[in-house]
């Protein structure tokens, strides 16, 4: 006996889940993927950004932690770092939710634009000052690009396929508060 | 809003911010302990690999085939330009074929004529590349074989013609090879037919350059980069690729291996080579192994000697 609006989250919840997996699979293909070719987006953040922004309520923090961490992993980078860069970037954002709730999306488009940027440029400085060797600045930096060019793509697609929204005006919570 | 939200939210949100801030310091702290003591932590991130790749190789595999029949059929468009090409460069294999057996030919009797013992201890595995790095920047692969089958840190992979990387980090069913072009790779080639020795180093290019040269000038592009053994690890004498210079005038490497394509590395088993300890017999006085002639020797000093020669051998 499980009510509509939390059966609703737990669904959101698995597939946040299976689609993150299949992102991290799908990087992981042995296909192509040759040296010097444009690095593309990175897939993972635009979703997780995409959702919060939306419904909060539907990524908790532990279950980012995890999937990026997991990706971390995966994916041979410095485990940790950027999972907790997403985790800083997305409670920034989750404070903040009442405030961009009224924005139009050009406007939140750039604010996304300018958080995933601080994000990168945190994990670069930090990579930095423990002596870490790095990519070349502008080739990292493409790929940066290639996810704000992607966000709104991620934002239209679960709008469409998974009905990722903002709340509207009368919806409740499963305690019957507004949203 | 907010008015409408009961107590026990204010009270869950100071404790929800202590939980998030000790998240982050573990992560962060989890990052400073893999900066510091590297191993251990790769160690793990090895076995979780090995534990969840292979686990998908059933969702891998197909989909990589199918993206691999795409890009075959886009090939289908050049079919005619190919073929003209391939029939051109058939035509020059067979020349080099027939060369080429003549040499074997010659070769072979020659090191039989100089009694010539070659290594005859590589023998390589056959491994499938599973998965990809995933990520732009890093250049390695992963192979369904492992510590279960033999391999080894360090040990070469090749495809069918040319180097293609090493061996680093072994997992119980997975090996990561990390490709000539990864940004961490560094091995000691000789350039033939000037026997310059160098280092090459990749930098996330497909061409990885040519670093510490002794001897530029007596390089052209067009020369053949095999592995020099230096190091000892590597087996000498594996092809790597023709130099070329780009058009930085640096000097780089075009590789034999295709890169494109990689789908199943063979991994050669090279033995570890004896370390040379003896200082050899030249310093002390040399003990004759076996007497010459039937001189009468005293028993007990036959057997003395016989005991020397054991602890020498």
């Amino acid at each position: 006996m499980v009510d509509p609006l939390r059966r609703d989250i737990l669904l959101h919840r698995g597939i946040f889940v299976a689609v993150a997996l299949a992102l991290i699979f799908i990087r992981l293909m042995p296909m192509g993927g040759l040296p010097g070719t444009l690095p593309g987006p990175d897939l993972l953040m635009c979703l997780i950004l995409a959702w919060l922004l939306r419904r909060p309520d539907y990524l908790p923090a532990l279950l980012i932690v995890a999937m990026v961490l997991l990706e971390d992993l995966l994916l041979m980078r410095p485990p940790g770092l950027w999972a907790a860069l997403m985790l800083v970037g997305t409670e920034f954002l989750r404070s903040r939710i009442a405030l961009t709730r009224e924005l139009s999306f050009v406007v939140e488009w750039l604010f996304m634009a300018a958080l995933m940027l601080a994000m990168f440029l945190g994990y670069r400085l930090i990579l930095a000052v423990t002596f870490l060797p790095q990519v070349a600045f502008g080739y990292a930096l493409a790929q940066v690009l290639a996810s704000i060019l992607f966000y709104p793509v991620v934002v239209w697609l679960s709008h469409v396929t998974l009905g990722v929204h903002k709340p509207g005006m009368g919806e409740v919570d499963e305690m019957g508060r507004r949203l | 809003m907010a008015r409408n939200r009961t107590s026990p939210e204010e009270f869950a949100r100071p404790i929800r911010r202590i939980l998030i801030g000790l998240l982050a310091i573990l992560l962060l702290a989890l990052f400073m302990l893999w900066r510091i003591d590297s191993p251990r932590v790769e160690r793990f991130r090895t076995a979780l690999v090995d534990r969840v790749v292979p686990s998908f190789d059933w969702m891998l595999l197909p989909v990589t085939k199918a993206g691999d029949m795409v890009k075959g059929f886009q090939s289908y468009t050049k079919l005619y330009e190919q073929n003209q090409d391939l029939r051109q460069e058939l035509q020059q294999m067979r020349v080099w074929k027939e060369a080429a057996l003549r040499l074997e030919q010659e070769n072979a009797k020659l090191l039989d004529l100089n009694q010539v013992r070659l290594d005859p201890k590589l023998t390589h595995i056959t491994g499938v590349v599973l998965a990809d790095s995933g990520s732009p920047f890093r250049q390695s692969v992963l192979l369904n074989v492992g510590a279960r089958d033999g391999i080894r840190d360090g040990w070469a992979a090749m495809d069918g013609i040319g180097l293609v990387g090493r061996i680093s980090g072994v997992g119980r069913r997975t090996a990561r090879v990390i490709l000539l072009t990864d940004s961490n790779s560094r091995i000691p080639v000789v350039i033939e037919p000037s026997g310059q020795r160098a280092l090459l180093s990749g930098d996330n290019t497909a061409a990885p350059p040519l670093e510490f040269i002794e001897k530029p000038d007596m390089i052209r592009p067009g020369d053949q980069v095999v592995t020099s053994g230096d190091g000892g690890v590597f087996p000498a004498g594996l092809l790597v690729g023709a130099v070329a210079q780009g058009p930085d005038r640096r000097l780089r490497v075009r590789l034999s291996a295709d890169y494109e394509r990689l789908e199943f590395l063979r991994v050669l088993r090279s033995h570890d080579l004896e370390p040379l300890t003896d200082p050899g017999g030249l310093v002390a006085a040399p003990v004759p192994t076996e007497p010459y002639g039937p001189a009468p020797v005293p028993e007990a000093e036959v057997n003395a000697e016989a005991a020397e020669a054991g602890q020498d051998g």
